[in-house]
């Protein structure tokens, strides 16, 4: 294996080339992957809500809205076009089945619905998923081939 | 002052949360030890404040599989009380529940995850009730819920619930032991930043 970079939670990270870029146990959070196969660039994005609303955080990967856009304008800094990036999502699942009010038990469900509404008004197509459920994901690009893996407890490694 | 956010508190309230958490985890650890009459020790609770990575890499490996019981805190104090087992601590409590070893975390069947369930809920109950009595507050408890996975995913939820006001979260920690035999693991006790001021106001600080 060559170098792995790790992302953490409300983290995103670039590379090109060579090497993996990984995220350990998507739980209700969403990772989202991006791709562009001409220049062999990818970013991988770990938001944890879905949206930024109000909050005047500093952090602007904590959020599908803001992450999202940020990573895209970085993408399209080093030069990936939009026509040819990959996207990919994984994540979004509901680890407690949590009853009562309080938007706590779908907080998932919430985050996958809300990076799926982003990129498709940034005009994104998502090319491979695997969320939902009620168990949580590892998710590893390899920035050789734009590959996904999705490694979870239990299953076999699959590639989306 | 009130507390804005958890790393506004000074060395004062953290000695205060820590003494809740030693009460608190006090009484689940004698909860454990009368429900298993076995010998329960468990070690001063930590109070830290840490960024949402850091917090994940202070429990374990974020891809560990763990048993972990979740409770919702709501009336005066609003919050979540997470009890985590490492598979050393979920496989003990089997092995002393059922009698022999055939129960595993790692291949748990129903009626395993019932017990660990039950006992998760117990613990944190008393927890949650020596934590009421002290500071005289009501707290109320959602229906206990239980997931076995990786650690990582289960911490994110805890993260989600407070992230948006903060990029910290506040844990307050409490590691126990059984039988002489070193076992991991912990009890956290996470208020929000307004139980915070609740608590911080009853246990008689402005």
């Amino acid at each position: 294996m060559s170098k792995q970079i790790s992302v953490g939670i409300a983290d995103m990270k670039i590379s090109r080339q060579e090497g993996t870029l990984i995220t350990y146990a998507l739980g209700s959070c969403v990772g989202i992957t991006f791709y562009d196969p001409m220049i062999k660039l990818g970013a991988l994005l770990h938001i944890m809500l879905p949206e930024a609303g109000t909050a005047t955080n500093v952090n602007c990967m904590k959020f599908a809205d803001t992450g999202i856009r940020e990573t895209l304008r970085k993408l399209y800094a080093f030069g990936a076009v939009k026509g040819r990036l990959i996207c990919k999502i994984a994540g979004g699942a509901k680890m407690f089945e949590m009853k009562g009010q309080g938007g706590l038990g779908n907080i998932g469900e919430r985050n996958v619905r809300s990076v799926k509404q982003i990129l498709l008004r940034e005009g994104i197509r998502i090319k491979g998923e695997d969320t939902g459920a009620n168990y949580a994901r590892t998710m590893v690009i390899d920035l050789t081939n734009g590959e996904v893996k999705i490694r979870t407890v239990g299953k076999q490694e699959r590639i989306i | 002052m009130a507390i804005q956010k958890y790393e506004d508190m000074n060395s004062i309230e953290l000695d205060i949360m820590k003494e809740i958490g030693s009460i608190g985890s006090g009484n689940a650890a004698t909860a454990l030890s009368s429900m298993l009459s076995t010998k329960v020790c468990m070690e001063i609770p930590q109070v830290s404040i840490l960024g949402f990575n850091e917090a994940v890499h202070r429990m374990g490996n974020p891809e560990e599989v763990v048993a972990a019981i979740l409770v919702e805190m709501s009336h005066d104090i609003h919050g979540i009380m997470l009890f985590i087992l490492r598979a050393d601590f979920a496989d003990e409590i089997l092995k002393q529940m059922f009698g022999n070893e055939t129960e595993k975390l790692h291949q748990i069947s129903q009626m395993g995850e019932s017990a660990l369930l039950e006992i998760g809920n117990i613990m944190v109950s008393s927890y949650v009730n020596a934590l009421a009595q002290l500071a005289n507050v009501d707290i109320q408890l959602s229906v206990p819920q239980m997931a076995v996975n990786m650690l990582g995913g289960i911490l994110s939820l805890p993260m989600a619930a407070f992230g948006v006001e903060s990029d910290k979260i506040m844990i307050i920690e409490g590691k126990f032991a059984m039988d002489g035999k070193e076992v991991s693991g912990d009890i956290l006790l996470l208020p929000d930043v307004t139980s915070l001021n609740v608590l911080m106001k009853k246990m008689g600080m402005e």
